[in-house]
């Protein structure tokens, strides 16, 4: 029975149904399924399923969108239920850099971020560096990421790390870059903590970054 | 004059932009997300199955050659066009046309336009029809200030290159262009100067321009269009298929008081929010419906890369495009213009075999302007030659009489000999590192590679013009 709701609850995470999820999520808890299981057995294999599927274009981002953000709704269900312990990896704000407005590129990140197991706050697009510290300070974040597909924004985010070492906030967030101009020498070259070139790969350099401090390194993800 | 009289010759000029604009600020509140996530993908999949659209991509043939499926699309697509309309953002409102409207004007734009002062004119093409396109180039890559006029001189040096596009500042005069602010209106004048320096140094004093290519926004535009002597093709990059912005509408009341034309260009991704590689042809296609009758654009063009590597040289980016492109060169008169994105760098072979396959599918399909090369995807500074702008144009005017069939022919062989890397390209080298920059001379090893990959794509049946300069 238990295994069945967990299935249960697999499938509508990959529908994206949050209805369905809302209501099973309360027969599991009912029935003593823990959260651990709960995030295992049902969110992460929906999970993977929508990532492998989407690799194959056999799903699509609005999927991928609305399974991330099935699981987010799981994630904050059961949070408050796992002892202190949040069952996020960390928390991200995401943004693209100002004057930029084409936030596809963004939005793929921010999905596999949140299908992945990161508290996503997505500012959207054209965002100032001032708003991505404040966020940042407001919800405590982990890592800042910006997103640029334009040459002439890319210079927002040399300013708002510039900006953070200013204003005695660099050692608090790990600033992560990517989008069509940028590069891993870029990145080096402004002093930021973390590059992705791909999606996927952004996944893997934001948990490697949860490992490291702020400024402690240069994580370049170039797969 | 008396005002009415004013007030009648500028609605002429710009009556259909603020037409649109009325009822962009008039028309119901959707947010984005319900458009991007919901109304969109819903809308696209319905009429793909009502026209039984899904499941005709065929990844064994990337260029597809069945007519009759080519005007099921563009059935398909005017529906689209009609259902969905064009979401804006500043008002977050959709703007729709009826039935009536949308029928009056979609084919109601200039068959053919003249650019520029050399005699080239942009013309509405068939597929396979024999008709030379216009090939621009460069797409906007950055380069250092020191390098802008050595590689646009070197490019445009060649008459394949018909009119100039890039590459584009990050810097003006050492300050950042940033976004959005004043560097960007002086971005504007200065890359006119070194654009102008770069032609005239070739001998190309009346080329064409699309323009302006280092500013993201309307300001460089704004401040630097009428710089030019009309016409020529303003560049309006529109964040998204079925999306058109207030920088678009910035840009296009400008170039229709100068005299100037307007290319609209709207990227789609495949797996993206329009879906699967049909449904993203689909989108693509009503986009390109509705850039006339909405904006106004001449030259529209929402060009399908794959989601997942950024390009569209693969299997699935090259047949969303190629239906794409059938489907209207077919069924109607517009002038279409699409990009193909390399997603390898200058000096790697693989980037001639993506440009064989892209430009080759995409000129044979009927398309009438392109801008090229994406050299390394656009993501590398300075990587970016004169070599590969005039490869891309031999292929791009060469494929312009080969069949569709042939043309997959060509793909089908060349297609296996680089389609494992497309998610992990070779970037290739710098322009500083293949040529002496001071006489624009290829280093030996990067001339012979060009030479032989010409001879490679002649002996795979594309004729190949010559580029006046190496061949």
């Amino acid at each position: 029975m238990m295994e069945e709701i967990l299935k249960q609850m697999e499938e509508a995470i990959y529908d994206g149904d949050d209805e369905l999820l809302d209501e099973l999520m309360d027969k599991a808890l009912e029935m003593g399924i823990t959260p651990e299981d709960m995030i295992q057995e049902a969110g992460i294999k929906a999970l993977d399923r929508l990532g492998d599927d989407f690799n194959n274009l056999m799903v699509f981002l609005p999927e991928l969108m609305l399974g991330g953000e099935c699981m987010k709704q799981l994630l904050d269900r059961v949070t408050p239920l796992m002892g202190g312990t949040s069952a996020y990896i960390g928390k991200v704000v995401i943004g693209c850099a100002k004057g930029d407005l084409h936030d596809i590129g963004k939005s793929l990140v921010a999905t596999q971020l949140s299908v992945n197991g990161f508290d996503v706050i997505d500012l959207g697009v054209d965002v100032a560096p001032n708003k991505f510290i404040d966020t940042a300070d407001k919800e405590n974040a982990d890592i800042i990421v910006v997103s640029s597909l334009l040459t002439t924004s890319q210079y927002y985010m040399e300013e708002l790390i510039k900006r953070l070492g200013d204003e005695g906030k660099r050692d608090k967030y790990r600033v992560a870059i990517g989008g069509g101009p940028i590069s891993g020498e870029y990145a080096k070259k402004i002093g930021a903590d973390g590059y992705s070139r791909t999606c996927y790969s952004a996944v893997k350099m934001a948990k490697r970054l949860m490992e490291i401090k702020p400024t402690e390194e240069l994580i370049i993800e170039n797969d | 004059m008396t005002k009415k009289e004013i007030d009648e010759m500028l609605r002429e000029k710009h009556g259909r932009v603020l037409g649109t604009l009325d009822r962009a600020r008039t028309s119901k509140r959707v947010l984005e997300k319900e458009w991007d996530t919901k109304i969109l993908p819903k809308t696209l999949k319905e009429v793909a199955k009502e026209y039984r659209l899904l499941g005709t991509f065929d990844p064994e043939n990337p260029v597809p050659s069945d007519p009759e499926l080519a005007d099921a699309f563009f059935k398909a697509g005017y529906e689209a066009a009609l259902r969905l309309g064009f979401y804006c953002p500043e008002t977050e409102s959709i703007i729709k046309l009826d039935a009536d409207e949308l029928a009056k004007d979609f084919n109601k734009a200039p068959k053919e336009f003249p650019v520029g002062q050399e005699g080239v004119v942009v013309k509405s093409r068939r597929p396979s029809d024999g008709v030379a396109p216009v090939f621009t180039a460069p797409l906007s890559i950055q380069m250092n200030e020191e390098a802008y006029i050595p590689v646009a001189q070197g490019i445009v040096s060649s008459k394949l290159v018909d009119c100039q596009e890039g590459p584009s500042l990050d810097t003006v005069m050492g300050s950042p262009m940033l976004a959005d602010t004043p560097y960007e209106s002086f971005g504007g004048i200065y890359e006119y100067h070194l654009r102008k320096e770069a032609q005239h140094r070739a001998g190309r004093d009346g080329m064409g321009n699309t323009l302006v290519s280092s500013a993201s926004t309307h300001l460089g535009m704004m401040a630097a269009f009428n710089l030019y002597e009309m016409p020529q093709i303003t560049l309006c990059l529109n964040p998204a298929f079925m999306k058109v912005n207030y920088t678009t509408f910035h840009k296009c009341i400008v170039a229709n008081e100068l005299g100037g034309m307007i290319r609209c260009e709207s990227p789609n991704m495949i797996g993206g929010y329009s879906g699967g590689v049909e449904t993203t042809a689909l989108a693509s296609i009503a986009t390109d419906i509705l850039q006339y009758p909405i904006v106004g654009a001449h030259l529209p063009g929402s060009p399908d890369y794959d989601i997942r590597y950024g390009g569209n040289c693969g299997r699935h980016g090259l047949w969303a495009q190629s239906m794409a492109t059938q489907a209207i060169t077919r069924n109607s008169d517009i002038i279409l213009m699409k990009t193909i994105n390399q997603v390898s760098g200058p000096m790697e072979e693989m980037f001639y075999l993506e440009s064989i396959c892209g430009m080759g599918a995409a000129s044979a399909s009927g398309q009438a302007f392109t801008i090229s090369p994406r050299s390394a995807g656009g993501s590398r500074k300075n990587h970016l030659t004169p070599i590969d702008a005039w490869y891309n144009a031999a292929i791009f005017k060469g494929a312009a009489g080969l069949s569709l069939e042939k043309m997959n022919e060509i793909c089908k062989k060349v297609l296996p000999m680089f389609e494992d890397k497309l998610m992990n390209p070779p970037k290739g080298k710098s322009f500083q590192d293949l040529y002496n920059v001071e006489t624009l001379e290829p280093i030996p090893e990067y001339r012979d590679q060009y030479l032989k990959m010409r001879k490679f794509a002649e002996d795979l049946g594309i004729p190949m013009p010559g580029d006046g300069i190496l061949s």
